[in-house]
């Protein structure tokens, strides 16, 4: 689906607006004060409406111009799979290593997205994620002496 | 002279040789990993610096920044894929040579040409730095404003593609930055009840994840293969012939850089750009360009070298980041207690020449250190991206996370990754973005403090002759592209760019 740029411009200068209207809006129930006396709403309220302006202005250039054809917006059939799973396991990380602590935590999602990314065998997943928890362990708590969880297993 | 007395002093202590050559040798390695470049670098180690001595963390931060634009060089000659964007234009000559079985000579000039330059700018440094701080004495809050406002329309006048869209990406880091308690009034803004946002967006976890987290995202689109090339490296040292015409585009590409790099942007890139550019018209034979000529990797080698010396200048002398690698070193400077400003290089003139001092060294430390290293280098290339991708995002869950030990910034840092990835895919650019963020909060008091000086006239900043110079810079700038003539090759230069995009 062969989208072109002044679409993709299009999409954004919509979404771009909404978020300087949002601000704007919202610097109105700050206080923004005056010319002589600027308060804190001063400056998101100006810039938001700026940036609303702005996004306007991109929509309307967009209208007539048509630009080139951009290639899909995925270059392969499946890449939304890989994009979508990767930010999952990033959030998944945020949420669990508390619970599980770093090492065990780093174990899994290192070992999650060799495995299902661009799939490895079994051996070289488990032998990456270990090594990356081991090390990362010994790096960071050991070495560096970073304050990471440790979960209820204790390491 | 009792300058540089000082800053060896400073330097030749064990610990900051070690970090020294601990901080080139990272930035190298950054530079070698496509993926992860000195910006993420340096925002990773970042919190571990915590506990040693501002001087010592800034030597290590700083050296991570020029080992990565020698390091970038090492995978466009051996891979053809650069490393560092500021690297890519050394893939046309740098490849071809490896191809013709000169990669050794290749890589040996542009370490010696990244020597030379480097050596070039830091004199630059020591000689342009202490008289410009003077002057920037005289720089009252309109002044400031000025001058940030111009550094932001220099860096989307150049950016490549569209100017609506790079000052939207501006105005966007601005509104960003006024999230977070009111500097002056204390008045929560947009925080939504969060403690973690009263003290602003974190710098860190924007960049970590606009250029991360949304740069590793972007690679798992799809496997990307890559060849090193397989011949032994042998003959790292160019012979006389080599130097002779490699020698001139060394010392010019080194000026250019030192001076492009003053300016806000990413400087090593353009004035790589630049260098090959002014190589090209230069030369007797221009047709060989892009076929492994020893002048196409020697100049703009040198000059991405040399640029990162010269951003150095605006953080050292008026604590302005010209890019977002010096806007997280800036980060550090704060962390640390130290304020950037014109008074830096008196107060902690230790800092300042011990830097500059450990520049020098770092320089010579990295061409002992990557000649006989280059084959390490190679061996790191061929680990398999699916093996490293997962490495270097929990580089930077970590690296997040153990700054404030806060779950919202890593979650801030997801958000920031999948912005970025959009905005890639929109080509949307996010350097006037990280700067504006960063430099939005200083501006904003700098502004509001002009204005209660003046008593509510806008006019104070066309008053002041050194402000009213920079708005008037500013306005060219803004302007010149609607003056039919520039603004019709700018229109072709952006519809070429977004063409050569697609």
């Amino acid at each position: 689906m062969g989208r072109t740029q002044s679409q993709f411009d299009r999409m954004a200068a919509v979404f771009f607006l909404a978020v300087g209207l949002f601000f704007a809006l919202y610097a109105r129930g700050v206080e923004i004060g005056t010319w002589n006396e600027p308060g804190p709403g001063f400056l998101p309220f100006w810039a938001g409406l700026t940036f609303a302006v702005m996004s306007f202005a991109l929509l309307l250039q967009n209208l007539r111009r048509k630009g080139p054809v951009r290639p899909s917006f995925f270059p392969k059939t499946d890449s939304w799979k890989r994009v979508l799973t990767t930010f999952v396991a990033l959030i998944a990380y945020n949420f669990i290593f508390e619970l599980l602590g770093f090492a065990l935590t780093t174990f899994l999602f290192v070992g999650f997205l060799v495995k299902f990314i661009f799939p490895q065998s079994w051996l070289r997943t488990l032998t990456v994620a270990l090594s990356a928890a081991v090390i990362a362990r010994l790096l960071f708590i050991n070495f560096l002496e970073t304050q990471l969880p440790r979960g209820f297993l204790g390491f | 002279m009792n300058h540089i007395l000082l800053g060896a002093q400073v330097l030749f202590t064990p610990i900051n040789f070690f970090f020294c050559f601990l901080g080139v040798l990272m930035g190298t390695l950054v530079g070698v990993l496509p993926g992860l470049g000195p910006t993420a670098a340096i925002a990773l180690l970042l919190p571990n610096t915590f506990h040693v001595s501002p001087v010592t963390a800034i030597i290590m931060l700083a050296g991570i920044y020029y080992g990565a634009m020698y390091g970038g060089s090492t995978t466009s000659i051996l891979v053809n894929i650069p490393g560092e964007a500021a690297s890519v234009i050394t893939c046309l000559d740098g490849y071809q040579m490896a191809q013709k079985g000169r990669a050794g000579v290749a890589l040996g000039i542009a370490a010696f040409g990244s020597f030379i330059a480097g050596t070039i700018s830091v004199i630059g440094l020591m000689l342009v730095a202490p008289p410009l701080a003077k002057f920037a004495l005289a720089f009252g809050p309109p002044e400031y404003f000025s001058l940030m406002l111009m550094g932001i329309v220099i860096l989307i006048y150049l950016a490549s593609g569209s100017i609506l869209k790079a000052l939207m990406m501006a105005v966007f880091g601005l509104l960003i930055g006024t999230i977070g308690m009111d500097s002056i009034s204390a008045t929560q803004r947009l925080t939504f009840g969060l403690l973690e946002l009263s003290d602003g967006i974190g710098l860190i976890p924007a960049i970590m994840g606009l250029f991360g987290v949304a740069e590793v995202i972007t690679n798992v689109e799809q496997e990307i293969k890559r060849e090193v090339v397989a011949t032994r490296i042998k003959n790292l040292l160019p012979n006389v012939q080599d130097w002779k015409e490699s020698l001139g585009p060394m010392i010019r590409g080194g000026v250019l850089g030192f001076f492009i790099g003053i300016l806000p942007g990413p400087a090593p890139v353009i004035s790589a750009f630049s260098s090959y550019a002014i190589e090209k018209k230069l030369s007797k034979h221009p047709e060989k360009f892009g076929t492994g000529m020893i002048q196409g990797v020697a100049g703009p080698e040198a000059a991405n070298n040399a640029a990162t010396g010269g951003a150095f200048i605006p953080l050292f002398t008026l604590g302005i980041p010209a890019n977002s690698v010096i806007a997280i070193l800036l980060g550090a400077f704060m962390i640390h207690g130290i304020q950037p400003g014109p008074m830096l290089i008196q107060n902690h003139a230790d800092l300042f020449w011990g830097t500059v001092l450990s520049m020098y060294l770092g320089n010579a430390m990295l061409l002992v250190l990557n000649l006989p290293l280059i084959g390490l280098w190679v061996k790191v290339l061929k680990v398999p991206y699916p093996i490293l991708f997962p490495l270097i995002l929990l580089f930077c869950l970590v690296g997040v996370f153990s700054l404030n030990y806060s779950k919202v910034e890593v979650a801030l840092m997801i958000g920031f990754g999948v912005f970025g990835y959009l905005a890639r895919k929109f080509q949307f650019e996010m350097a006037p973005l990280v700067l504006a963020l960063v430099i939005g909060p200083m501006m904003e008091s700098n502004l509001r403090l002009s204005l209660v000086i003046s008593q509510g006239s806008p006019w104070i900043f066309i008053e002041k002759p050194i402000s009213a110079v920079f708005i008037i810079v500013s306005l060219v700038l803004l302007i010149s592209p609607l003056i039919p003539w520039i603004g019709k090759r700018r229109q072709k230069l952006q519809e070429k760019v977004e063409r050569e995009q697609v």
